[in-house]
């Protein structure tokens, strides 16, 4: 989506590398294999780390096959593991480091705070969004993030409450806000819809 | 923005050098200053002659001083008298005329490490840098560089901020600082401040660029002084004034002599806010500000009034 519909929404432009930096960390939680071929086709100077959660590493994965020469490859079972790694491998990175952040917008974002927490600001930072566009919404009455959100309404994970799903979302949370659907009318609730698949 | 000016007297004034001295400023009426920013500045009105030159200079006292506050000026030779002035004329007791502080050089409070980095006279943000993120207790590190120990006036209050992270370079002995040796391997989450002359800013971007360090995490301040050049014309196409601009003024100057109400800030080329737009050129514009971008110099629609000037017969201004 690049018009997003509140000013909060993230925009998520065509992933390129960004070639002022001088070591790039590919983080990347979902298969895309036409980004993956584009961006390996002309990979930037510097060192290149490419970090994928592979629930089977078995299994094919765009993110291993046709790497750069002298590219890094890390992977990790669990997305958790992944951004564990992800989080080492950035406190030993330095000022010339640029993060690229693959995946479902949970993930993206659960990256890029980490990235923000190390220091790293917008400018050495890029997104791109694959997979399914579920959402990660906060509760604003018990605080708890739910996350893999599909529908319009939904059951908060934390405190029970139906909630609505909004469009305004918070980078510092990585999250959308959800608050309680019949708030101001008990009882009143729109059909559930999924819409976020 | 015209805020009331403030009105201060010089209560001390210190020889730190052969060419340096520092100024002590205390309000007019015997209270008190706002506290400040580390990193900013004041604009001081300096009376010489006919003619009020305004001179941008650092703060460079600890910045919850409210009791006096600190400058300190070096004898420009070359340039047009403000600090010449200053050196002649300030004695304790003398009555001056300065602006509220503005801050064009602030600390980013989240960066994880600061490397703060003055050359010259260029110490002064930097003192003040140095002393606020030692009150804060975060990590930093300073690095001074001067020509010959005579000149290394603020050496002593800058160890004594933080003694093991002072780094002292006399370039005369060392020669210049090696900005790629010190800007690599950084740990993602550092800032680097500059003050100093042209040159060393240039090479500390040239080396942050080098090494992949996003613009962003560069700071850098310099106030310049006009530079006096040969008269031109001026005409200012809104108020349909017009008016010569002559050697010893900066446009900004002249444009003010005439009475016209005309916006400004730091009036050293860095802050942006008497920027004017140029409508016709009938010659060539001599840009000595560190705002304007290449491709705005190059589209030759923009002046800072401040510190830029003609070379040629007639400029003519949207003003």
């Amino acid at each position: 989506m690049l018009t997003p519909r509140l000013k909060s929404q993230p925009c998520y432009p065509p992933m390129e590398w960004d070639r002022s930096g001088r070591q790039h960390l590919l983080f990347a939680a979902g298969e895309d294999a036409v980004l993956a071929r584009r961006l390996f086709e002309w990979p930037p100077l510097g060192t290149l780390t490419v970090l994928s959660v592979q629930e089977n590493p078995d299994a094919p994965s765009c993110w291993r096959s046709g790497l750069p020469p002298g590219a890094q490859q890390r992977v990790a079972r669990r997305r958790d593991a992944a951004l564990q790694q992800l989080h080492d491998l950035l406190e030993q990175a330095d000022m010339g480091a640029r993060l690229y952040a693959v995946g479902d917008e949970d993930s993206i974002w659960q990256a890029l705070r980490i990235a923000e927490r190390v220091g790293m600001g917008a400018e050495a930072l890029r997104r791109h969004r694959i997979a399914t566009q579920a959402r990660p919404v906060y509760c604003v009455h018990c605080r708890h993030t739910t996350r893999g959100v599909t529908t319009n309404v939904a059951d908060c994970e934390g405190c029970g409450r139906a909630l609505f799903v909004r469009d305004h979302f918070s980078r510092r949370l990585g999250a959308y806000m959800g608050f309680q659907v019949d708030a101001e009318v008990p009882g009143e609730r729109p059909e559930v819809e999924e819409i976020y698949r | 923005m015209k805020a009331a000016p403030l009105a201060v007297v010089v209560r001390a004034v210190r020889e730190l050098g052969p060419e340096i001295r520092e100024f002590t400023l205390a309000p007019a009426d015997g209270g008190r200053f706002p506290t400040y920013s580390a990193g900013s500045h004041v604009v001081v009105s300096l009376p010489i002659g006919e003619r009020v030159h305004r001179n941008a200079y650092s703060l460079l006292g600890d910045p919850a001083a409210t009791d006096e506050w600190r400058i300190a000026v070096r004898r420009q030779s070359g340039s047009r008298g403000g600090s010449q002035w200053l050196h002649q004329h300030a004695r304790p007791g003398l009555a001056l005329e300065i602006s509220w502080p503005v801050n064009l050089f602030s600390l980013v409070r989240t960066a994880r490490h600061q490397i703060l980095v003055a050359g010259g006279i260029g110490i002064t943000p930097i003192l003040g840098q140095a002393r606020e993120l030692a009150r804060l207790g975060a990590s930093f590190e300073a690095h001074y560089a001067y020509r010959g120990a005579a000149n290394a006036a603020f050496a002593d209050e800058l160890q004594a901020l933080a003694p093991s992270r002072v780094y002292l370079r006399d370039s005369e002995r060392d020669g210049h600082l090696d900005f790629g040796a010190l800007l690599a391997r950084r740990p993602l989450g550092t800032h680097v401040y500059v003050c100093g002359p042209q040159s060393m800013v240039d090479a500390a971007k040239i080396a942050a660029a080098r090494l992949g360090w996003p613009p962003g995490h560069i700071h850098s301040e310099q106030f310049l002084a006009p530079a006096g050049g040969e008269p031109f014309e001026v005409e200012m196409r809104a108020s349909g004034r017009r008016f010569t601009v002559p050697r010893d003024l900066s446009l900004l100057e002249a444009i003010e002599a005439q009475g016209i109400d005309t916006p400004s800030l730091c009036r050293g080329g860095a802050c942006g806010q008497c920027e004017l737009e140029v409508l016709e050129a009938d010659g060539t514009l001599h840009h000595h500000d560190v705002y304007l971008s290449d491709a705005e110099r190059a589209s030759g629609r923009k002046i800072m009034p401040c510190v830029s000037r003609l070379e040629g017969r007639c400029l003519v201004l949207n003003h």
